[in-house]
C-alpha cells in the first residue's frame, strides 16, 4: 500500500517521525528534481512556509509555517487496520518446544504438517479480542474488505487514537465489519468531513461510548454524523474550539454525559441550544471560559425547564466570579451534583470552608459538591450560618420577624433567592443572632473627642482618638494628652 | 482449587473490605445479591475457551441456590462497623456467620485487642474460618485486612495470625496493613499499638502490603480533585491495588503472579517482607478519555513518590525486587520496553547483589471503577509492589514516636492494666530496631 501516485495520496495523512501531517501536493518543484510531496503539519509551527516556493503557490496551507515540501520515501503512510492489530497483538513466533508432526494424507503419501498450530493460535488470539488498543500504530484504513470481520469479530472497544485515518468513510468501513463495537475512540486523528449525504443509520448499531477529542470536528459535522449513533450514550468533544451552532432535534437524544472541556468558543447562549437533550445526565464544561449563566424562562425561586434530567455538573477552571452564578444552577430540576473549583469565586477567598458552605446553602437540592457528600448535618450548619451572615442586610432590605411586615427589596431577593425559604424552614432570623460581636481590637476601644478652645476661637477644633475605659469611675474621663503642644490639663465641658 | 480467605480485622479492615468486595463483584458481573447477571461477564460465548470460572471460585464460593459467596470474615470488637455491613446495600451477598462482631471495643488499647477482650471471641473467630476452609477443595492462604494503629488491628490481629500459623501451618499469609499517617493521627498511641503488633505477627506473615492514610489522602487531594477526600475515597483507592495483587487469582491471565509467587520473588529474607505499594495512572474520573497514558508512561509513573500508598522516598534507598503487576491492554513487547527504559534511569538503583529484580504479571482484564468512584476508567493500570530499603524509613519514623512517648512511659497504665508488662513493649522496640538494621545491611554494597 505504497501508491504515491497524485489522485491517491492528496488528503492522506502521513507520518513523520512523529509529527502527524496531511498531503497537499505531490509532483514536481523545479528546480530541484524528483518527485516531492507538499505536507500540511498539525504543528503549525514545524514547516518552513505556507507551500509557496519562490512564487510558486503548490498548496495552500492555513498558517505561514505549517508546509514543508519532503521526499516520498521519509513519509509513512501507515498500515492497514488488520496488520496493525496483529503488530500489537501477535505473540511473536516462541521457540518451539517440540515440533507436533501432523501426519496428513495427501494423494495416497503421507505428509508432515509442521508449524499449522502457531498459526492457528495467531488467529484464535485475534478472534479472542475485545478490548483493543491501537493508539498511534499508524492506522491508514480498513485495508481489504472483510478481512477485519473474519479476523476479529468480538470486538467490543477500541481505541484508534493518533493514527492516520483521514476520512468519515474510512471510519466507518472499519466500524462496519465490527458488529459489537461499543467504545470508540477517535482522538487526535484529522477526518475531513463527510459527504453531504448523512451516513446510512445502522452503521454503528451498538455504539455507547465515542472519544472525538482534539479533532478538529466541528458541532454541525457531529450533528450530521449522529444519526448513525442511534443509541450513543457518551460523547467526549474535548479541546476541539467548537462553536454550537444548532440545535439537535432528532440526534443525541439518547446522550447522557456530554463532555465539552476546554472549547474556549463556547458561551452561555449557546448552552441553551443543548438544554432540551432529554437524557442528558452529565455534562462537563471544565475550562471553557465561562463566567455567568441565566436561566430566563425561571423566575426567582422557580424551576427552569432547561436541562431536566442533568444530575452533575462539572465547571472547574472557569471564571465564575458572582454568587449570582449558584442562584441560578438552584433553578435546575434535577441537580445533585457539582464540581467547581479553580474559579476566581473559590479560589480567592480566603476562607474556603465558608464558600462552600455559601454554595451549599444557595443550591438546595445539591447533595455532593466537588466530589466530597453533604451530610444533612453540614447543609443544616450551612444554611444557618448562611442566614446569619446575611441577615442585617435583610433586615435592611425590608426583611422583619413578623411575616406582616416582611418585605425584602427586589435586589435583595434577587441576590438571595432562598432566604425566604430558609426563613421558613429555620425561622427569620432573631436579633440576637445578628449582633456582630466587634473584635477585641484597640481601635475599637477608642473614643473620639473633639477638643475645643472655649477662649481662644482662632485655634481649630482638634478630633482625636483616646483609649477609653468606660467602666471605671462613672464620669471621670482622664484624659492623657501626648501632644507635646499641651503642657496643662484643662477642663471638658 | 487455590482459594484464598480473606479477614477483615477491625474498624479499617471491614471498611476496607466493603471498598474491594464492591469492586470484586464489579468486575466478576456479581450483583450485590449474590447472584451472577445474565449471561455471565463474558458476554460473547465463543471467546470463551477454558472455563474461566475455575479461577472466579478463588474468591468467591458457589452455593447450590446458585449464588455466589464472598470467602470472606468480618469481625470486629464492637458491633457498629460490622453491623453497618450488615445493614448495607451488600447484605444480601454475605452469610451471617462471616460477619461477627463482640459487644466491647478494644479502645485503640492492643492490650486488650489481645489479652482481654480478644481471646473471648477467638474461638468463634476460628470456627467460622475453619467453616470457610471446609468449603475449600485447595486452599492456598489467607489475605489480612486490617490496620496497625487501632486496638482490634493490631491486638486481635496478632492473636488470630499466631492461631492460624499453628492450625493452617504451610499456607500463606498476606497482610494488607494500614500504616498510621506521618501527620494525620487518628489515635495518640499508635505507634504503641504498631510496633507491638510488629513484633509478634512478623514471623506469621510472609509478605505485608502496606499502605498510609497520608500519602492516599494527598494523592486523593492533588490528583483526583477531591477538596476534602472521605475514608470512603481513601478505601476505593486501596481496593484498586488490593484489587490488582489479586487479579491474577481471580482472572486468567497471559502472565499469572499467584500468592507464592510474590514471596518467591519480592521477599529476599523472611523478615523483609515490607514492599511498598504503587498504583498507577490516578486520574480523576472527570478527565475520562482527556488522556490514555500509555505503557511507559504508567511504568515510570509508577517509580515516582506521588504514586506511592506510603510515604517514604525510594529514590534515597535501594530496590531489591519490584513486582510489576499489569491489568488490562497491555503487550509483553511494550513491558519489555518500559522496563528497559526504567533500568536505565539513574534515580532508581537496585543493591548490587540482585541486578534484575523486575517480576511482571500480565492479566487482560481491564481495571474497572465502581459508578460514582473518583478514578477515571481507564484502559491498562499497573500496580506495583517493590522491595525496597526506603521502607526503614517509615519503621525509623514509627520507632522514634514510639521512643518519644516509652521514655516518658506515657499511655503505658492503659496496657498495663489490661495484663502487659513493660518488657514487652522493649522487646517489641529491640526487634524493630533489629529490622531497621537489617534493612541497613541489606542495602550494603558488597
Amino acid at each position: 500500500m505504497n501508491s504515491t501516485s497524485t489522485s491517491d495520496v492528496i488528503g492522506r495523512r502521513v507520518e513523520v517521525n512523529g509529527e502527524h501531517a496531511t498531503v497537499r501536493f505531490s509532483g514536481l518543484v523545479p528546480p530541484v528534481a524528483g518527485l516531492w510531496l507538499g505536507v500540511e503539519w498539525d504543528n503549525p509551527e514545524r514547516g518552513k512556509h505556507d507551500g509557496s516556493h519562490e512564487g510558486t503557490v503548490y498548496f495552500k496551507c492555513r498558517h505561514p509555517t505549517a508546509g514543508s515540501f519532503i521526499r516520498p520515501h521519509k513519509v509513512n503512510f501507515g498500515v492497514d487496520f488488520l496488520t496493525a492489530i496483529k503488530n500489537r497483538y501477535v505473540l511473536e513466533d516462541e521457540p518451539k518446544e517440540e515440533e507436533t508432526e501432523q501426519i496428513v494424507i495427501i494423494g495416497n503419501k503421507p505428509v508432515e504438517t509442521i508449524g499449522f498450530d502457531s498459526v492457528i493460535k495467531q488467529q484464535s488470539q485475534l478472534s479472542k479480542l475485545q478490548d483493543v488498543s491501537l493508539r498511534n500504530c499508524a492506522v491508514n484504513g480498513a485495508g481489504d474488505k472483510g478481512e477485519i470481520a473474519k479476523a476479529c469479530p468480538n470486538i467490543r472497544s477500541i481505541d484508534l487514537s493518533k493514527n492516520l485515518l483521514s476520512s468519515w468513510e474510512e471510519v466507518i468501513d472499519i466500524a462496519d465489519q465490527l458488529k459489537h463495537l461499543e467504545v470508540l475512540n477517535l482522538s487526535e486523528n484529522k477526518l475531513t468531513s463527510p459527504s453531504s449525504s448523512p451516513s446510512p443509520t445502522g452503521t454503528f448499531p451498538t455504539l455507547k461510548v465515542l472519544v472525538l477529542n482534539r479533532t478538529g470536528v466541528t458541532w454541525a459535522e457531529v450533528l450530521r454524523c449522529a444519526s448513525g449513533w442511534p443509541v450513543l450514550e457518551k460523547l467526549y468533544l474535548e479541546s476541539n474550539n467548537i462553536i454550537i451552532s444548532e440545535r439537535p432535534t432528532d440526534v443525541l437524544q439518547t446522550v447522557k454525559l456530554l463532555d465539552l472541556s476546554s472549547n474556549q468558543l463556547i458561551d452561555e447562549n449557546q448552552l441553551f441550544l443543548i438544554a432540551y437533550l432529554p437524557r442528558l445526565e452529565q455534562l462537563i464544561l471544565s475550562d471553557i471560559g465561562i463566567s455567568s449563566i441565566h436561566f430566563p424562562d425561571a423566575g426567582i425561586g422557580c424551576k427552569t425547564s432547561m436541562f431536566p434530567s442533568l444530575q452533575y455538573l462539572v465547571l472547574n477552571d472557569n471564571q465564575i466570579a458572582q454568587w449570582s452564578f449558584m442562584n441560578e444552577l438552584d433553578k435546575l430540576q434535577s441537580l445533585h451534583a457539582l464540581s467547581c473549583t479553580r474559579n476566581p469565586l473559590t479560589e480567592g477567598s480566603k476562607d474556603a470552608q465558608t464558600t462552600r458552605q455559601f454554595i451549599i446553602a444557595r443550591i438546595g437540592q445539591l447533595r455532593t459538591l466537588n466530589k466530597c457528600a453533604i451530610e444533612p448535618e453540614e447543609r443544616r450548619g450551612a444554611e444557618l450560618d448562611y442566614r446569619k451572615a446575611f441577615g442585617n442586610e435583610w433586615k435592611k432590605a425590608g426583611g422583619h420577624q413578623d411575616p406582616e411586615k416582611n418585605r425584602p427589596n427586589e435586589e435583595f431577593l434577587a441576590a438571595h433567592p432562598r432566604y425566604q425559604a430558609l426563613c421558613l424552614k429555620y425561622g427569620a432570623p432573631e436579633d440576637g443572632e445578628l449582633k456582630t460581636q466587634q473584635p477585641f481590637l484597640l481601635k475599637n476601644q477608642l473614643l473620639t473627642l473633639k477638643i475645643k478652645y472655649p477662649n481662644q476661637h482662632d485655634q481649630k477644633v482638634i478630633e482625636k482618638q483616646l483609649p477609653v475605659n468606660l467602666q471605671e469611675r462613672s464620669g471621670m474621663l482622664l484624659l492623657g494628652l501626648c501632644s507635646s503642644n499641651w503642657g496643662r490639663p484643662f477642663p471638658l465641658e | 482449587m487455590r482459594e484464598c480467605l480473606s479477614i477483615h480485622i477491625g474498624q479499617a479492615g471491614v471498611q476496607i473490605g466493603g471498598a474491594c468486595w464492591e469492586l470484586y463483584c464489579l468486575e466478576h458481573g456479581i450483583q450485590p445479591d449474590g447472584v451472577v447477571l445474565d449471561g455471565g461477564q463474558d458476554l460473547l460465548a465463543p471467546a470463551k475457551t477454558e472455563p474461566t470460572r475455575a479461577s472466579f471460585d478463588s474468591f468467591f464460593c458457589e452455593t447450590r441456590a446458585g449464588k455466589y459467596v464472598p470467602r470472606a470474615l468480618f469481625m470486629d470488637l464492637e458491633p457498629t462497623v460490622v453491623d453497618g455491613v450488615r445493614a448495607g446495600s451488600y447484605r444480601s451477598l454475605f452469610h451471617s456467620e462471616q460477619l461477627v462482631s463482640g459487644k466491647e471495643d478494644a479502645a485503640n488499647n492492643y492490650a486488650r485487642g489481645r489479652y482481654s477482650v480478644g481471646p473471648e471471641i477467638l474461638d468463634l473467630v476460628l470456627e467460622r474460618i475453619r467453616k470457610l476452609a471446609e468449603h475449600c477443595s485447595g486452599l492456598q492462604g489467607f489475605l489480612i485486612f486490617r490496620s496497625f494503629g487501632g486496638g482490634t488491628g493490631s491486638g486481635f490481629t496478632s492473636l488470630l495470625l499466631e492461631q492460624l500459623s499453628v492450625e493452617y501451618s504451610g499456607k500463606t499469609k498476606l497482610d494488607f496493613s494500614v500504616y498510621p499517617a506521618p501527620r494525620i493521627s487518628t489515635a495518640v498511641v499508635e505507634p504503641y499499638n504498631s510496633i507491638l503488633t510488629t513484633h509478634p505477627t512478623i514471623e506469621h506473615v510472609d509478605c505485608t502490603f502496606l499502605v498510609d492514610n497520608e500519602a492516599i489522602y494527598n494523592i486523593c487531594h492533588g490528583k483526583l480533585d477531591l477538596e476534602r477526600p472521605s475514608y470512603a475515597s481513601i478505601n476505593r483507592l486501596i481496593s484498586q491495588a488490593a484489587s490488582s495483587i489479586t487479579a491474577s487469582l481471580r482472572f486468567e491471565g497471559i502472565l499469572n503472579v499467584d500468592l507464592i509467587e510474590f514471596q518467591t520473588n519480592l521477599v529476599p529474607y523472611p523478615r523483609i517482607h515490607f514492599p511498598v505499594t504503587s498504583f498507577a495512572p490516578i486520574l480523576s474520573a472527570d478527565s475520562t478519555h482527556h488522556k490514555e497514558p500509555s505503557v511507559s508512561d504508567i511504568t515510570a509513573a509508577c517509580f515516582e513518590p506521588s504514586h506511592q500508598l506510603v510515604r517514604c522516598d525510594p529514590r534515597l534507598g535501594k530496590y531489591v525486587a519490584c513486582c510489576l503487576l499489569y491489568r488490562g491492554d497491555v503487550v509483553p513487547k511494550e513491558v519489555n520496553a518500559a522496563i528497559a527504559a526504567t533500568k536505565l534511569r539513574n534515580s532508581i538503583q537496585f543493591v548490587d547483589w540482585c541486578p534484575t529484580g523486575f517480576k511482571v504479571g500480565i492479566n487482560d482484564r481491564p481495571p474497572r471503577e465502581v459508578p460514582g468512584g473518583d478514578l477515571a476508567e481507564v484502559q491498562r493500570a499497573v500496580c506495583m509492589l517493590s522491595n525496597s530499603t526506603a521502607v526503614a524509613e517509615a519503621w525509623a519514623r514509627l520507632g522514634h514516636k514510639f521512643d518519644l512517648m516509652f521514655a516518658k512511659r506515657a499511655f503505658l497504665h492503659w496496657y498495663i492494666r489490661e495484663g502487659m508488662e513493660e518488657g514487652e513493649f522493649a522487646e517489641a522496640r529491640e526487634d524493630l530496631a533489629v529490622l531497621e538494621k537489617d534493612y541497613e545491611e541489606m542495602g550494603r554494597s558488597l
